[in-house]
């Protein structure tokens, strides 16, 4: 029992993130790229890393607000992440809708889709903000694991 | 020599990573964030929910007064609603530790009543709002503020109308 507690403890320095872009305005990505690649913010030090397949990625981001074009390749690819996985809702319009709120061409909110986990509310969040929910999701992996 | 002038700088003024989240977080003082509201200062034109874009501002009527609320789930941080607020009592602060669980989503909420009053001169049930002072000419003293901030508003207009006459 205390050795899967400790590889549990090990396997949680090192979750992957995969990011979703759900016809996003690329506000939020951009924010996302500047969290992992420059020096000043650095998710990589909480072991984070982005991966490219949907199949190693522990810690999925959903950005956008999910148009209704996109909302089943999303779906499909969601459901290529293996379990247990933790999803992060980054910037207003998967929270909420933002300003895209009832608009006939968004799905948002997403958690009417996905079992969203966490919410970074920003439009777009700061890197800060990002490392801050991320660091939250893995303490929900944590307990998921 | 350029290598190692760097070497000394960098040696000089540390890591460039912000702490963050395993120290303080550096904040802008500038920054828009989360908006704040005092009704202390509304004056209870809802200009502030007519212009915001995302529609994260709701002003209801209830029994109590009329309350305020501010969704930050939705709230794009733009600051239409503090340009535009007469008294600042929309107010944007630089406080972006917004991030939340899945379960605190719906009380991301920022919330205000502006309470009712019974008016001094006829009785009236009203809202206790700041009374709209900034075009008066000449301008009122504190005192005549807070005499007209205790009337309904048909006794505010009629006590600026007594002023002006006398």
């Amino acid at each position: 029992m205390t050795f899967i507690n400790r590889l549990k403890d090990f396997a949680v320095k090192s979750p992957w993130l995969y990011r979703i872009n759900g016809g996003s305005c690329n506000g939020c990505d951009v924010e996302l790229a500047t969290t992992a690649c420059i020096p000043r913010y650095d998710v990589e030090r909480l072991g984070c890393q982005y991966c490219g397949s949907p199949r190693h990625a522990d810690i999925v981001l959903i950005t956008g607000p999910l148009t209704r074009r996109v909302l089943d390749a999303a779906r499909r690819v969601y459901d290529e992440i293996p379990d247990p996985k933790v999803t992060v809702a980054v910037g207003v319009c998967p929270i909420s809708g933002g300003i895209f709120r009832e608009s006939y061409a968004v799905c948002a909110p997403i958690d009417q889709y996905f079992p969203v986990d966490v919410n970074v509310p920003g439009c777009p969040p700061r890197p800060p903000a990002i490392i801050e929910g991320v660091a939250k999701a893995i303490a929900i992996w944590r307990q998921r694991l | 020599m350029n290598f190692l002038s760097l070497f000394a700088r960098n040696l000089r003024r540390g890591p460039y990573t912000e702490a963050f989240p395993f120290g303080p977080a550096k904040t802008p003082e500038h920054l828009r964030a989360r908006i704040t509201f005092d009704p202390k200062q509304c004056e209870g034109c809802r200009l502030c929910e007519k212009v915001c874009p995302a529609g994260a501002i709701r002003f209801t009527r209830t029994p109590g007064g009329m309350t305020f609320d501010c969704w930050h789930a939705t709230c794009v941080f733009c600051g239409t609603c503090e340009f535009y607020c007469p008294t600042k009592a929309v107010k944007q602060s630089n406080d972006w530790h917004l991030a939340h669980a899945q379960g605190e989503k719906y009380a991301q909420v920022e919330h205000g009543l502006i309470p009712n009053q019974i008016c001094v001169e006829c009785g009236a049930k009203a809202l206790d709002t700041a009374p709209a002072v900034s075009h008066i000419k000449p301008p009122l003293s504190a005192e005549e503020v807070t005499e007209l901030r205790a009337r309904c508003p048909k006794c505010r207009n009629k006590y600026l109308r007594s002023r002006k006459t006398s």
